[in-house]
């Protein structure tokens, strides 16, 4: 069989295959979130409007932890993007840095959010409200292991040298979905934490 | 006697070298070509589809008579979890690996947008898959006795559906990215517009269920199973996705499968393609049903916008009749059974959508019993299972290299039209029972027949496996790049198997039927 003779190509325009494919990946991990807090709220409208109170007699959710986490996750997506430009100009050593910055203000809210946990003094068992909260913080948790776990695999490739200013669409994709991590805490922060 | 009869030179036969459509175990553990990958999830699918047609019928005979064919929590149970299985195990791979298989081809590309995340997909499926058939023969469906049961069956759909989701991130990633130069958006082939149209209400939609199988799982392991967890409230809470307007989010693909199909073996160019592409995305906009949730939201039918998602979605698919009516009128339609398949897929999609906005009629009174809703399921998959089918025989040639048997095909057309109709309009009937009282008098032929329907599909589903291996049968006639002489895109133009790689040169696309170009 004669395949078809077609015209010559021209230049190929490299596809940016990892970021598209990691918007994807953060646009169905938001969406979780979405279901997740859709439901949280929709609970909490429920036990509201029959005249009781959200959260159990007893516990209670603090806001400065929240607050902290919040701001910490702020200059982590600083520090994400002065890894990104870093990478983009050649910076090696800039990028690594803010890389490793990175990770770090990702475990200090990881240790921030178990802190908070034993604050609230909610117990799991006892109702809705423990199954929710603990299943959406859990879930974040997950996800910003994801996001790090993402960042780390990045900057051990950036390490190797496999990026540069010409091509460093790995740690832009890492990027992305760290963006989406912070934004899902965002939700977090103003349905579960900040609104009671 | 020889250890040859003839030369080696002369067995030029390309399929003797070339992979089969059964891969050797090796190749398939170890592969990461899209090829591979696909024909194991439709394979699989199919024999997915049988066992969950089956089981439907079961579920279905249970209620003839007295009812005391299976215990009610068994019938109960089967029922539920063939329609969840039917979704996750059946038709979302079945288009998901007919997606992995075709779409690079029609963009162009040598391969699908990260292999060995689609490989490790199609895997974590199949796993997923079997712990969820195991999980649901110990007593594990939902509102199960045995708990650990029940978040196995749990576990294993959120397993199933994170790899859904992974695949499906590869073939969008595909027709996003690695498109060939000249290959617009507006540009691709039906069926990848179809398969970005609906993989992205399943990227939008399937997490929430991720989400609603969290809770339950979360409540069932670590809460009191008071809540989420509890067994009378647990399929209230995944319902949606087998109700109407989310049930339509696994047929989209389907519309471009028919599309596609119509256009090839009618030989002429679709006209108003940017209607039909319109048609396409408005009803995948229109099947986005994940906030319909029962358990969340009991009074959904009665909200205006669930009445007018279900009313409305029956105008794109009246546009896509119009532009197959347009099409087999001004073309000459050669009389192969993928046509007959697809125009039975749009005709049972027609009498779905239809039943679908009977069904938000409030003072029909048909949401009083579960029956008419449940006819509307069966007509829907169905019609997406012959859109599969329909997929198979067309693009069978292309998997196998050999030409299928048409007469399988041609048998399939009746059988799934059958299946379909019998199956879907007899419960769609029953749904009546409530307004008429004449009725209960057929209560129990309506489903007889009914079981007869399911029964039928679950022969469809085991024919399209056969048609699939007659084409790779070693005395199946050679296909050739363009078996049906006239192949619009690209995948028609690279051999039938295609080679690792796919395409020797990249093509540039100056229309969406890049190979009538070539031929003018």
């Amino acid at each position: 069989m004669t395949a078809h003779v077609l015209p010559p190509a021209p230049p190929v325009q490299r596809p940016r295959v990892l970021v598209v494919g990691a918007a994807f990946a953060a646009a169905a991990s938001f969406m979780v979130f979405i279901g997740l807090i859709g439901i949280y709220l929709a609970a909490r409208v429920d036990i509201i409007n029959a005249g009781a109170k959200w959260l159990p007699e007893g516990s209670k959710i603090p806001l400065q932890q929240p607050n902290t986490m919040f701001i910490t996750l702020i200059m982590s997506v600083v520090t994400m993007q002065w890894a990104v430009a870093a990478i983009a100009k050649n910076d090696r050593v800039n990028a690594y840095l803010a890389l490793g910055l990175t990770l770090m203000l990702g475990v200090a809210t990881i240790i921030m959010t178990t802190y908070l946990w034993t604050l609230m003094k909610l117990d799991i068992a006892s109702g809705l409200q423990g199954v929710l909260i603990y299943t959406i913080t859990g879930a974040h948790i997950v996800m910003l292991v994801v996001a790090m776990l993402f960042v780390a695999l990045m900057a051990l490739r950036a390490l190797g040298g496999q990026f540069t200013a010409r091509q460093h669409d790995g740690i832009t994709a890492a990027a992305l979905y760290w963006y989406a991590m912070v934004a899902v805490y965002a939700l977090i922060w103003i349905s579960i934490y900040v609104t009671k | 006697m020889a250890l040859t009869d003839t030369r080696p030179e002369t067995g030029t036969d390309a399929r003797a070298v070339a992979p089969s459509v059964v891969p050797s175990p090796l190749t398939i553990f170890g592969s990461g070509d899209h090829k591979a990958v696909g024909t194991f999830y439709v394979l699989a699918a199919l024999i997915f589809g049988v066992a969950g047609w089956v089981a439907t019928a079961l579920s279905s005979a249970h209620e003839i008579g007295s009812g005391t064919f299976l215990s009610s929590m068994a019938a109960r149970q089967l029922g539920q979890t063939s329609q969840v299985g039917l979704i996750l195990l059946v038709i979302v791979p079945l288009f998901l690996g007919l997606a992995t298989y075709i779409v690079p081809l029609q963009v162009g590309a040598s391969t699908v947008a990260f292999p060995r995340a689609a490989a490790a997909a199609m895997w974590t499926w199949l796993l997923g898959s079997g712990v969820f058939i195991v999980a649901s023969f110990i007593d594990g469906g939902f509102g199960g006795d045995r708990t650990k049961s029940v978040s196995l069956t749990v576990l294993s759909l959120g397993g199933i559906i994170v790899a859904l989701l992974l695949g499906t991130v590869c073939v969008l990633t595909t027709a996003i990215t690695l498109r060939t130069p000249g290959m617009t958006l507006d540009r691709v082939p039906m069926f990848t517009f179809s398969m970005l149209v609906g993989g992205a209400i399943w990227m939008l939609t399937l997490p929430v269920m991720l989400a609603n199988l969290l809770l339950i799982w979360v409540d069932l392991r670590y809460g009191g199973a008071t809540v989420f967890g509890e067994a009378s409230l647990q399929f209230g809470q995944v319902s949606w996705l087998a109700h109407e307007p989310q049930i339509y989010a696994f047929l989209v693909p389907g519309l471009g499968i028919v599309a596609d199909i119509v256009a090839t073996l009618t030989g002429a160019r679709l006209a108003h393609r940017n209607v039909l592409l319109f048609a396409v995305g408005a009803f995948g906009v229109l099947s986005v049903g994940a906030w319909a949730q029962n358990a969340m939201y009991p009074n959904f039918a009665d909200d205006l916008l669930w009445q007018a998602m279900s009313v409305v979605a029956v105008l794109p698919i009246l546009l896509l009749l119009g532009g197959v009516a347009t099409a087999m009128k001004s073309g000459k339609p050669s009389l192969k059974s993928p046509l007959g398949l697809a125009v039975i897929s749009l005709l049972l999609t027609l009498l779905g959508v239809v039943a679908g906005a009977l069904l938000a009629i409030t003072p029909l009174e048909l949401r009083s019993t579960n029956a008419f809703a449940n006819g509307q399921f069966i007509l829907v998959l169905g019609a997406a299972l012959a859109a599969g089918a329909a997929g198979i025989g067309y693009w069978g040639p292309k998997m196998t290299g050999g030409l299928c048997v048409d007469a399988i095909g041609k048998l399939n057309v009746l059988v799934l039209l059958g299946g379909g109709a019998l199956g879907g309009l007899s419960l769609c009937v029953l749904g009546f029972t409530t307004r008429f009282n004449g009725l209960a008098d057929a209560y129990d032929a309506l489903l007889v027949v009914s079981v007869a329907g399911s029964v039928l599909l679950a022969l469809g589903s085991l024919l399209v496996i056969l048609g699939l291996l007659s084409g790779a049968h070693k005395s199946a006639p050679e296909a050739g790049a363009n078996p049906w002489g006239t192949g619009q895109t690209l995948e028609w133009a690279c051999a039938s198997p295609p080679p690792t790689g796919n395409f020797a040169d990249l093509a540039v696309v100056r229309s969406p039927e890049p190979l009538l170009d070539e031929e003018a």
